[in-house]
This record gives structure tokens, C-alpha cells and sequence, in this order.
């Protein structure tokens, strides 16, 4: 029997290449529910927003976040997300092609959980989905994740 | 406070003896150069934290915090609240290592933005097994700042 994390996980990347490559990946990973994806940091922003007191749509256990993206960016994005009290608890991991160690410092300073360049090819961007999703959805605890809470196929497979 | 002289500098915040020795095992097999500082209590961390920043040469600015949360005097919770509100200190990651499993520790300690939260394992390889995980993560995966 496969079994399947039910951890949610939101996206905000503007390439649809590297997005669907992430879905992929984290599929790979047996993450059962697809990925929220936003391809701009303003959508991103509107759905976390709009959704918060929400019972019903899903709100994210973890936020992959892409730096360069036309409009607001994905630093003032992390900016914003971590000084709202509501939103500020989501664990927000940047995922970039720049390893600017400015971007680097700034990312830690705006409290993201984690930077990581992504990887140019698919084997080694698999590799690290795999050491991600392994830290954020099997030892480390969430607010609304539990680790033990797996469904035994993926619903939208 | 111990210094291994090698290479990723990580701050380990314990009070327990028997953690620390755990912790710094699992953390030393890894394979990955760590030159791990152990302070037992969160004052003797700040303190260690406020050289690193006047003095790079001597007090290797650490690239991760492991940190416990039950601790007398100044305890996990306020330990994170100080070092995020500080300047300097802030963009410095820090992972929740705790045998806490209590909700509202966990809401707090992500709203202090907490980089992790792992529930300390009572069986040894298990927890050796959590370290490798974290390590692999926060070492081979992600970028962190260094000293």
C-alpha cells in the first residue's frame, strides 16, 4: 500500500516550467495534495489573506517561494507574510536560482526557514525535494501537519 | 564552552547533560564539518552570541541554533524572542529541539519564527536518525549564513 503525507503545501514561482517540475517531484515525495500554486506573489498573497479565518479552503503547512518574480517580489512577500500575526507561523522556504549572498542574508533576516538554490537538473532537484519534504513533514512537528496523519492513496492522482 | 575547530559552526542551547552528549554524537557522525558550541542555559548563549558578533575571529558566529525550551532562568521561548528581535542575531536559523509536544509551544515557537520544531526522541538511534535528517537539510540542501 502506498501512503501519502496530507501536508499542504503552497507554491509562488512565476515559471510554469519550474513549477511543474516541483509538482513532480513533490509527488515523487508522496505528498498527496497538489501543491497551491501562484505564479506571482500578489496572488499568493490574496489567497493566504482571503483564506485565513476560512474553515474551508486549506491553508498552507509550507511555503516554497521563488525571489525573482515580476511585481512584488518574493522578499517583500516573506516581508509581509511573516509581520502578519495570522500568517507569520507558516514556515516559508525560499526557493531560487540566485545564491546572491545578499539574498541569502536578507531571506534569513525577513526569518525565511530555509534557502535553497535550485538545482538544473531533474535528478538533483528530486534529491532535494526528497531532503525537504523529509524535514518539514517527517521530524519536524507542524500547528495543523501531524507527521502520523497519511492517507493510504493520493486523492488527486 | 567546547570547540571543535571545524568547519559549520552550530550553537547547541541544552541544559541536560545527557542530551548534549546525544546531540553532539549524532551531530559529530554526520560526516559534515560542524564546529559545535554548547552553552547550557540561554543566558550563556546570548553571551556566546554577543562575542561572535564583536569578535568574528575568536567567537565563530554560528550558522544554526539547535535550542531546547525547557531550561531554568531564561527559558527557550524568551531565548528565541531575544535573538529575533536582535539586529544582528536574527537572520540566524533557529530549530526547536524540545520533548515538548504541547500545541501551544509549537503555535509560539513558529510565531517566534522558529526554523523547526522536532520532538527529542527517547531512543538513541532514532534520534541519531533525526539529527542525520536535520543535518542533511540544513547542510547539504539549504544555504545558511557562515561566520
Amino acid at each position: 500500500m502506498d501512503i501519502y503525507k496530507t501536508a499542504v503545501i503552497m507554491l509562488v514561482e512565476d515559471d510554469l516550467g519550474d513549477q511543474k517540475l516541483i509538482r513532480m517531484s513533490l509527488r515523487e515525495q508522496r505528498i498527496a495534495n497538489t501543491p497551491i500554486a501562484a505564479t506571482s506573489a500578489e496572488e499568493a498573497i490574496n489567497y493566504l489573506m482571503r483564506n485565513k479565518t476560512s474553515e474551508i479552503a486549506p491553508m498552507p503547512d509550507l511555503i516554497l517561494l521563488d525571489l525573482n518574480m515580476p511585481g512584488m517580489g518574493g522578499k517583500e512577500f516573506l516581508r509581509r507574510i511573516k509581520s502578519d500575526p495570522d500568517l507569520k507561523t507558516i514556515p516559508v522556504v525560499i526557493l531560487t536560482t540566485s545564491d546572491s549572498d545578499k539574498d541569502i542574508l536578507e531571506s534569513f533576516k525577513l526569518q525565511a526557514a530555509g534557502y535553497i538554490k535550485k538545482p538544473v537538473n531533474i535528478t538533483d532537484f528530486q534529491e532535494v525535494m526528497r531532503t525537504l519534504t523529509d524535514y518539514w513533514f517527517t521530524i519536524c512537528r507542524h500547528i495543523n501537519y501531524e507527521p502520523d496523519r497519511q492517507v493510504s492513496k493520493c486523492s488527486d492522482c | 564552552m567546547e570547540n571543535d575547530g571545524k568547519q559549520v559552526c552550530v550553537l547547541l542551547v541544552e541544559d541536560d547533560p545527557g542530551d548534549q552528549k546525544l546531540i553532539k554524537t549524532a551531530l559529530m557522525d554526520q560526516g559534515c564539518e560542524i564546529n559545535l558550541k554548547i552553552a547550557s542555559s540561554g543566558e550563556a548563549a546570548m553571551d556566546y552570541l554577543k562575542m561572535s558578533t564583536e569578535d568574528a575571529v575568536r567567537y565563530s558566529r554560528p550558522s544554526l541554533i539547535l535550542l531546547d525550551l525547557n531550561m531554568p532562568g531564561m527559558g527557550g521561548k524568551a531565548f528565541l524572542k531575544k535573538i529575533k528581535a536582535d539586529e544582528d542575531l536574527c537572520s540566524i536559523p533557529v530549530v526547536v529541539v524540545t520533548t515538548s509536544d504541547s500545541e501551544t509551544d509549537i503555535r509560539e515557537c513558529y510565531a517566534s519564527h522558529a526554523a523547526g520544531y522536532i520532538e527529542k526522541s527517547a531512543v538513541p538511534e532514532e534520534f541519531g536518525d533525526v539529527l542525520k535528517r536535520l543535518t542533511r537539510y540544513w547542510f547539504s540542501v539549504s544555504a545558511v549564513l557562515k561566520g
